[in-house]
Parts: C-alpha cells; structure tokens; sequence
C-alpha cells in the first residue's frame, strides 16, 4: 500500500550492464592507444610483443586481484599484507628447490595458507580493522624476512638445488603455450573461470553476498560469517602466493622487495572493475576487466614517456576518484556508501 | 494575564509531511499549552514519530504551519528548533559515550576564562544541570561508565540546558523499572510548575492517565481526536487508536494444541535472565511479556543459539538441543525473528528473493552448488501468501515500505519451515494491512503445528494472539498467564511487577 | 557504587598505564642494557624520536577524531625531500615553508576526502600516500637529496648541537610543539571539540559543532606535523633518504594505541603518545644494545603493531559481549552462590 514509486530495480540485467561497461573502458583505452600510434605519439603499441607485454603484466596483478576480491566483496576492504606474503613464499619456495620442485611449491602454499588463516582468524573473530591488522602482518612478516635472510636475496641455482627443479621453477613465468600463452594468464583464465563460479553459484558465494551486504543480518541469518571471512582471507592469501611465484620466478631471485606495490594495483583494479569497497556488489569477471584496464593504462603510460612513480601517482589519483564517485554516487541513489 | 501567556505554546495548523510515494503527516493540527502534558497516541507507524521529528526540524519541506509562544517560525533544521525553544528526547541517546558528564552535557559552550576552559565553572554548571534532575554524580565520569538510566537523566538534563518552552518525550519510560518511573514523573512534574509544555509520547495507557493532561490520538497519518483526560477511557482511546473496536480485530483461533514440544529449564545467562523455565506445546503461541530490559531479547537470543548460557537446559521433542552456534539450532528446527529488521534482520541492498532465501542456502544448494531457481517457487508461494507489494522478487527491499519489509523478513523465516518460531516484535512500525496479514500467517503457522514464542509490547497484539503469556520482569520469568486471564491492563501490571492472578 | 569504583580503576589505568609502562621500561633497561646511561645513548635516544614524537602529534588528533591518516610516512619523506630539494632555489626559509604547506595541503586533501565525499579515512590516507610515494621518486628522480651550500651545513650544524646536555633544538622544538598541542587539546574549547567530534559525531553536530571542519582540521594538523617531523630529521642528518618516513607509520600507530588512544576515538592524549614512543624507542635501543641486531628490532616493532592491534579488538570483543549485564542480577546471583555455598 505504501509501496515507493521510486524503486530502484537490482536485476542481473543491470549487472551484466555494469560488466560490459567496464570492458567497453578497457577497449576504448585500447583505442586511445591505437590513435595514439596512428598519430605518432607513441611506438608499437599493437604489435604482437607489446600485446604480449601487457597481458603478462595484467596476469600477475589480475591473479591477486582475484582472490584479493573476495575480502573486498566481504566487505573487508582489502588485504595489506599481499606485498610481503608474495616476497616470504618466494623466499620458502627457493629455499625448498633443493628437496624437489613439487615440496617447494607446496611448501610455499602452506605459508600462504597459515597467513591467510591468520588474517582470516583475527578479523573474522575479533573483528580487527582489515587494513591496519593485514598492514601489521605485512611489516612482521618483513621483519621475518629481514630476520631470517638479513638483507639477503637468495637464487634458485645457488641454493644446492637440482637442476630440474631449478629449470621447472624458472618455467613458472617463462612456459610458454603456442610461443604466446604465458602460464601466468593460463592461471589467471583459470582463477577467473573458477572465481566467477565461486561467487555467484556456490553456497559459499551467496553467503558471502549476504555477509558483504549486510554483516550482522548475515549472522542473524544462520550464516557462520567468521568462517565466511576465514575462507576469503585465506583465497586472497592463496592467489597471492601464486603471484609471489610468478614473479620470483620472473626476477629469478628471492626478495622481499618482489611483491612491492601489487596490494594497491589490486585494490585499484577491484575498484575499477565494479566491486565497492562497501561489499556485496561485483563481479570477478569486473575485476579482470579492472586488472585490463590497468595493464592497458600503464603500457600506453609507458610507452608515451611517463615514468614509473608518475605512474604511481596516476593510479593513486584514479583510485581516490572512483571510489570517491562511487561513495557519492551510491549515497545519492540511497544506497550504502563506498 | 494577557492573552501571550494564556495562549498555546505550541500551535500546529494543518500539517503535512509526504514521502515519496505515501503521506506520513495528514493535515494534523495540535496545540499544547503552558505547562500542560499532553499526550500524543498511536500505533506504530500511525505519525506520531514523523510529526514530531517535523517539530525537531528533521524536515525542510513541510506544509502547514507551526506557532511557538505565538510566534510563526519555520523549523527548517534543528538548530531552528533548538533556538525556538524545543527540547526533544528520543529513546536512542544522543550522548558521545567516551565524554565526560560535563562536557556532553555543556557541549559546544565550554564556559572559558580567557582563551582557556574554566574547568571549576564548568562543574559547577554540569552539577546545578543533573540537579534539576535529580542527580548527583561525579560529573568527570564518561557516559559509558555510568547506568543506562542515569544517562537517560543526564540526557534530559541536557536538553533542559537549553531552556527549552516545548519538551517532546518520545517514549522516555521504555526501560525504567517502577521506582525509575517514579522518579521521571517527578521531574515533569516540576517542569509543569516552571510551564513548560510537555509532549509525552508513549504506549503505556495506565501512564498516560497518570501523567497527562490531554491525549490526542492519532491513526493513519491524520488526528483522530484530542480530548481532557478526564473525558474519555482506555477502551476509548483503544479503540481510537486502532479504527475499530479491539474485541474485533484480534481473533484468537482455537487450535488444538499437540505434545509438548519445547521445555526450558532453570536457564540462565548471568546479568541478564536467570533461572527462567516453561514448557510449550505444538502449535501454541506463547507470547513473551515484559517491560524493555526485562531480559526477553536476551532469552530469545539463547533460545535460538546466538548466545550461550551458563545454566539450565532446552530441550526440543524431549531431546536436548545439540551445538552452540545459531547455524546448529536453526538446522534443528528453531529460528528467530529478529527485533531490529533493518540491520540485525534483511539485508536492505538486496532483493527480496535474495533475502527470502538467506536463511536456507545451505538447505537448496547440493554439493555447495547453489540452486536459486531451487528456490524461485517457495519465494512466489510466500509473496503471494504475505501479499508483499509489489510483487517483484528482484527489487531491492530497501525500496519496499515497513510494512512490506517487515512481511519479507517473516516470509524469510517461514521458508525456513521451523520448528519453533521466536518473533520478536514482528509487527512494530507495521500499517495496518501488513499487521492483519502477518497476524493471520502466524496463526496459520501454529495451526500447521509449529510452536510460537512471541515477544511483543503491542498488548492487543499479545491479548489477541497468545494461548499463554509468560511475563518477565528484571530478568526473572514471574508469572504465566492463561489467554482468559489476559487484557491489556492486567498484561501491563503484570508486566510492572503489580497485580495477583 | 562498587561498579563505580571498579570502572574507575580501568578508567585510571587506561589513562595512566602508559606512564607505568615507561617507567617499567626505563627500569628494565637502565638495570640490565649495557650503557644506557651513556650521554651518547640517551642523545641517540632523544633525537630517534624527536621526528616520530611531532609525527605522533598530528597522528594523535587524527585518532581522536576517529580517523586514520596513513599517509604520514609519505608526508615525513616528502616534505624532507622538498626541504632539500628546493634549499638551492629558495634557500632554506622558503624550502621550508613549502614543505610545511606541501603537509598541509596534503592534509586537506585527506580532510576534504573524509569529511565531505565521506570515504573511509584509512582508504583515503592509502591512496594519498600511494601518490605522494611516487611523487617523491618522482621528484628526486630516486635518488636522496644531499645539501649543498655551506649556509645550509651551518643552520644544520646549529639544529644539531646541543644547547644543554641531551636537547638539541630539533627535541626541543618537538616538546614545544608537544606542550602546545596537548594545552590546546585539554584547556580550550576548541581542543574538546575535537574528542567530542570523534566520541559521537552526532552529538558534536546537534550542540552546534561544525564537525567537517573539525575533521579537515585534525588531518591539516597531521599534515603539518608530519611534514615538520621530515623537515627537522633532514636538517640535522643534511641528507634527504628516500626511506626516511618507511618505519614511522608503524612506529606511530603502536605508540598511539599503547598510549591510550583508541581507534573508535573520543579519548587519549598528545603526552601519552610522545611517551609511548620514548617508551617503544628505549625497547628498541635495548634491543640493539643487548647485541640483537637491526633486523631484530623491525621484526619486534611489527610484533608490537600486532599485538595491539589485537589487544584493541579483543577488548572491544569482549565489552561487546557484556553488554547490557545488567548488575542487580548480578549481585543476585553472587549473594545465591555464597548462601549456598555455605549451605
């Protein structure tokens, strides 16, 4: 009877919408890069390497940004401590080449395990601020590093390692499918492709829906939320640990400086690919269009003669500004906030 | 006396407050004279709350006109209301909890020497402040350090720091035990003699004809009536109140009641209720009164795995009830409706499909797949059996009125096909239509053989519905009432501690 | 009353424990370390936490408000490399001013971010120190930023001598700031409004407050401070690093919470997290004094950071969890078991 007239649908229609609209960014960045070219700003930016070059960078922070989505879709924010989770399990995974190339790997998984419990554990319990508890990890797991290694970078083939497993390490980001397909994005595609089915079709994904949009009625629903949040730490833990691989395996050494930067790329993708800081709202396959657009912006960036820290700057810039048009934008339609 | 100090204080003419989509306010005109309690009545969702809210200044686009002391004002914000010299005192708090005493209640006019606060001047005040009330605290004390109905007091005590001429009560008796009832009337009453006007808004008829003046009810956005206290009765304003005679319109069916089904025994959760125990059977509906703190959310919250108690035992069809989570309980049979629907029960972003089915999403997914279309016929059964409007599984609850939110909440709960069903409050801030439809679906539900335990300070609600009341007071379960021995009145003393079977 | 009482012992040990911990600290240390007492130790002490004592300051405001501003250790290396940086082309007075208005913009850009668009303030201050951290390398083109000018060797040589034993007037200007800022904050209209903005906003708001401007004000204040830290630091040690803010998030965030001053704000003080800093510093030069190494010390300032994170959300855990105990029943319930206990 006093039903409001200005109802606002949530269809999956919009959603999908919403979707495609981040991937029509993506493409008309890529435009913006085949003009620049075609006027002769820049150089080869759709030649077959360059194409290689972004898709490369995009599989490393779209494969942290697929597990990092699901704390933000918690409601969670993000995780802090990707940067130094990727450094320690490079550090594990080649101290541990030297008992076969299988015992590392899974040695390095099960730090990153521990880590993502851990995380999973204090927030989901105790209810610790994401952002701060994730940042306190990260510096103790750097004092880790710093403890155990003392500054020190380590290589896979001084460590006393076989030479297969040496070999089979370095393939981690050098394999390659038909000359062009990097294992990075085979992964990534994986992660994607799986993530997606996660989200939306699983009973996991549902009630991470209801614990991203509304915490305390997920709780008053039955729903067991620590250990909804438990399970989205410990994936954000786990992609991370695959990125730490990849990119040790890329640089060939250990060091705690190799996952320097990937926890705000992340975010930023996230954030552009659709999905709110507030929880509840997204899709992974928004975030890999967030990790394009991301890879696609910093090649043209590249390329035009922008340095790296200006760079920085400019991500740092358009991730206030998203969230801050989604903060405002929401609040307007009556939603939540961002 | 001239005719300034004889004429209201507060004059309301024609007011209207509109939403989008519906009327909250229609055409209401109220007055209140110097030192005068009148009393404003209505169910929930009847406007009382929004037409005060208008007089607080919450609203800049009301139609209308509002006159204090004689003076045409437009309370467009709420420091506008504050400066026209209007108090309000609303249930919730307004006080910063890890902030001394004095400086909520001197907030924003720290008395200074100087360019420095005037720490001793500033006691002094607060004192002389809590005196007015009664009180006499270490006023360095942050609110979070002191009880909740002493910072009840200090938050009176504030408003009255401002001096006002109208003081508006919106419902200041919910959580005070007797001597604490006691101790407020006295303070109104001394406001009366300093003529203030006084707005008391309150569901507790004995009360208002204790305290008031005048009582003006209000039904369906429009004033009923205003009449002396003197003039009219409690089945009169009942019956103003709900637009047809009480007998009426709660009907309780008879039902045959089936086998025990729920025993509680000795139960108790230190500080908050002790050694509580009934039984109850198939079918029943077992209603749960109690004045606001006497512990029955509390119990709830026990009853259905949310917290855990530290004596006593609950058993369901003779068996005791397994596991410590919510999750656990719920798997056995026992679901609870929650008081507060807008955090603790719907999730207002989502759709009413998504929310209906929140509860049972381990119970249509196999193999952790998660099946909605598994769920898309039990979600139309339940928007047709609750006549959820509009009738659209995909819009977004936020967007539905009360009446329908509260309607998508319970249609959560009956997809979970419990055992035993808490409802806590399940019609407040409710239209009409939507209370009907909810009361016939719980009656429904009992008749089907699911136990109800119904937490509710609607008394008509409770007289009309319940087999059995139980009334708890301070934590204690004190007496058990049969449905023959209930009324409103004799809910109400019993639930106040008064009153012999 | 006895609930009273008990409260108010909390209540004194929330707002003094800090003042206890040093002290057990200073104990400790001045017993069992090697030369603690060494002029050279307790100048080395002073100094270290001069920069993140002023840091502290601002940082302090900002929580009391109920805000984060992690963007403090980009400020701190930012406004240093400005310092030095601009020292050629302005000299050291007009390098100077533009490094503090550099923290101070920064600071309203934060301010503005939280107060008026209302995104979270950790989100926010992330953001802003993501591009302050590139606009230093930027700037510097990765390398630290030395002094030039033998003006500029003199002014840092005078900033660093000491003008009585222990003080030099880099600590000194830290404990004039220190000393202003908590006046301001307990003994002036102003200075309550900010606890009142972060105890209730609402509250803050309905007496009158303007509580955005309160807001935008406690971050310039961080800004500032921040930016007078890194400036300071630079003069003495005549070189700008690229590393000189990298520890001071951490180091600051754990003296302000051990300090007293809770991240849901409304309480704590400047003086508590300047001594909960001197308190941290005297572990942490222990540490190294005991033989353990640099690596050792991180790894501990990082294990505190934790550790009270957690205490802080344990603790509101279990406040939580009684809350609305009501202690008649209480009462009722102890007067029970010892009737028959005895029975």
């Amino acid at each position: 009877m006093n039903a409001d007239s200005r109802a606002v649908r949530s269809s999956s229609f919009s959603r999908i919408v919403n979707t495609a609209g981040v991937y029509g960014i993506a493409l008309l960045f890529l435009v913006l890069g085949l003009l620049l070219q075609l006027t002769g700003a820049i150089g080869n930016f759709l030649s077959v390497q360059n194409m290689l070059n972004i898709v490369d960078a995009v599989a490393l922070v779209g494969i942290v940004a697929v597990g990092m989505s699901f704390v933000t879709y918690s409601g969670h924010y993000a995780d802090m401590s990707v940067p130094t989770t990727m450094g320690f399990t490079g550090y594990i995974c080649i101290e541990l080449l030297r008992y076969g190339f299988l015992p590392a790997i899974l040695g390095a998984l099960v730090v990153g395990l521990l880590i993502g419990l851990l995380n999973g554990f204090v927030i989901g319990k105790f209810k610790a601020n994401p952002i701060i508890w994730t940042l306190a990890v990260n510096y103790v797991t750097l004092g880790i590093i710093r403890l155990v290694w003392v500054n020190k970078q380590i290589y896979p083939d001084l460590q006393g390692s076989g030479q297969a497993a040496v070999a089979l390490f370095d393939s981690i980001y050098r394999l390659r499918f038909f000359h062009l397909i990097g294992l990075p994005l085979v992964i990534l595609i994986i992660l994607v492709v799986v993530g997606q089915f996660v989200l939306t079709r699983t009973s996991f994904g549902v009630k991470l829906k209801v614990t991203g949009s509304a915490l305390r009625a997920a709780k008053f629903s039955g729903i067991d939320v620590e250990r909804v949040i438990l399970v989205s730490f410990v994936l954000a833990a786990f992609t991370a640990t695959i990125a730490g691989l990849a990119v040790t395996s890329l640089s060939r050494v250990g060091a705690w400086y190799n996952g320097a930067g990937y926890d705000f790329k992340a975010v930023t993708a996230i954030v552009i690919g659709g999905m709110t800081l507030a929880g509840g709202r997204g899709s992974i396959l928004g975030v890999l269009g967030g990790s394009l657009i991301i890879g696609i912006l910093n090649n043209i960036m590249t390329l035009v003669g922008i340095g790296t820290f200006s760079q920085d700057m400019v991500r740092g810039a358009i991730f206030i500004i998203v969230v801050g048009i989604n903060a405002v934008s929401l609040r307007s339609l009556g939603r939540d906030d961002a | 006396m001239t005719e300034r100090e004889t004429g209201p204080a507060l004059e309301m003419k024609n007011v209207s407050k509109r939403f989008p989509g519906t009327i909250a306010v229609d055409d209401v005109s109220f007055e209140v004279s110097p030192g005068e309690v009148h009393a404003l009545v209505g169910e929930n969702g009847a406007g009382k709350s929004t037409l005060m809210k208008v007089l607080a200044g919450s609203f800049d686009d009301y139609t209308g006109t509002i006159a204090v002391n004689g003076r045409v004002e437009t309370l467009h914000s709420p420091t506008m209301a504050k400066k026209c010299g209007i108090g309000m005192i609303y249930q919730e708090l307004s006080l910063a909890r890890p902030i001394s005493i004095t400086e909520n209640l001197l907030a924003g006019r720290l008395p200074r020497r100087g360019f420095l606060l005037d720490k001793k001047r500033a006691r002094e005040q607060a004192q002389e402040l809590l005196q007015h009330v009664g009180l006499d605290l270490n006023v360095d004390l942050p609110i979070e350090d002191i009880s909740q109905h002493e910072a009840q007091l200090v938050e009176i005590a504030k408003v009255l720091g401002n001096k006002p001429s109208i003081l508006v009560m919106d419902e200041p008796t919910s959580a005070l035990s007797r001597e604490e009832v006691d101790r407020l009337f006295a303070i109104i009453g001394n406001l009366k003699k300093q003529r203030i006007a006084i707005v008391y808004i309150s569901h507790h008829l004995p009360e208002i004809f204790r305290i008031a003046d005048r009582v003006t009810v209000m039904r369906d956005a429009k004033k009923i009536a205003t009449k002396s206290i003197t003039e009219v009765s409690r089945e009169e304003i009942v019956q103003m109140m709900v637009g047809r005679s009480v007998k009426e319109f709660y009907k309780r069916s008879e039902r045959s009641l089936g086998d025990v089904r729920l025993t509680v025994r000795g139960l108790t959760r230190l500080g908050f209720f002790h050694d509580v125990s009934f039984q109850a059977r198939r079918g029943e509906i077992i209603g749960i009164c109690g004045l606001s703190g006497a512990g029955r959310t509390e119990l709830a919250r026990v009853l259905v795995g949310l917290d855990k108690a530290e004596e006593g035992t609950i058993e369901l069809d003779g068996k005791p009830v397994k596991g410590s989570s919510m999750a656990a309980f719920l798997e056995q049979g026992i679901a609870y409706l929650t008081e507060d629907r807008k955090i603790e029960g719907l999730c207002l972003r989502l759709a009413v499909d998504d929310n209906i089915l929140s509860a049972i999403i381990d119970r249509l997914s196999s193999a952790s797949v998660f099946s909605k279309s598994r769920g898309a016929p039990l979600v139309e059964r339940l928007i047709g059996e609750l006549a959820i409007y509009p009738p659209d599984p995909s819009r977004t609850v936020g967007n539905l009125s009360g009446g329908n939110q509260q309607k998508v909440l319970l249609a959560k709960w009956l997809a979970s096909e419990p055992r035993v069903l808490i409802l806590d409050e399940p019609t407040r801030g409710v239209d009409i239509g939507a209370k009907l439809t909810i009361h016939t679906s719980i009656e429904k539900l009992a008749r089907e053989g699911c136990t109800v335990l119904l937490i509710s300070s609607d008394l008509p609600e409770l007289v009309g519905l319940c087999d059995r009341v139980i009334i708890m007071r301070k934590g204690h379960f004190t007496r058990e009432m049969n449905y023959s021995e209930c009324s409103e009145e004799s809910l109400l003393l019993a639930a106040n501690g008064e009153g012999s079977a | 009353m006895r609930k009273m009482e008990k409260s108010r012992l909390l209540a004194f040990s929330d707002k003094y424990r800090i003042y206890l911990l040093f002290v057990a600290v200073f104990a400790v240390m001045s017993l069992f370390a090697p030369r603690f007492f060494a002029l050279q130790n307790m100048t080395s002490i002073l100094n270290a936490i001069a920069m993140n004592a002023t840091v502290a300051i601002g940082f302090t405001v900002v929580m009391i408000c109920g805000q984060l501003d992690l963007s403090i250790g980009a400020v701190i290396t930012f406004a240093g490399v400005l310092t030095m940086g601009l020292e050629p082309l302005l000299g050291f007075p007009g390098a100077i001013a533009v490094a503090i208005a550099g923290g101070a913009f920064v600071g309203l850009l934060n301010g503005l971010l939280v107060a008026k668009a209302k995104i979270n303030s950790f989100i926010v201050t992330l953001g802003t120190m993501t591009i302050l951290q590139g606009s230093i390398y930027q700037f510097s083109g990765g390398n630290s930023i030395g002094i030039t000018t033998p003006q500029a060797f003199a002014i840092s040589d005078f900033l660093g001598v000491s003008l009585i034993p222990l003080v030099t007037p880099r600590i000194l200007i830290a404990i004039l700031l220190v000393v202003a800022v908590e006046l301001f904050l307990r003994r002036s209209r102003a200075g309550r409004n900010f606890y009142l903005v972060g105890g209730n906003k609402n509250t803050a708001w309905f007496a009158g407050i303007n509580t955005d401007r309160y807001q935008i004000a406690a971050f310039v204040i961080s800004g500032v401070t921040a930016a007078v830290g890194g400036i300071c630091s630079v003069l003495v040690s005549t070189a700008a690093t690229l590393k000189l803010g990298e520890n001071s998030l951490m180091y600051v965030i754990s003296a302000t919470i051990i300090g007293g001053t809770a991240m849901s704000g409304g309480k704590g003080g400047v003086l508590r997290s300047v001594i909960a800093i001197f308190t941290l510093e005297m572990l942490y030069t222990g540490i190294i004094l005991f033989g353990l190494g640099n690596e050792v010390k991180i790894f501990f300032a990082g294990l505190i950071l934790a550790y009270v994170v957690l205490y802080e959300a344990y603790a509101t855990y279990k406040h939580d969890k009684s809350l609305g105990q009501r202690p008649e029943l209480m009462k009722e319930i102890k007067k029970r078991r010892t009737a028959s206990g005895g029975a």
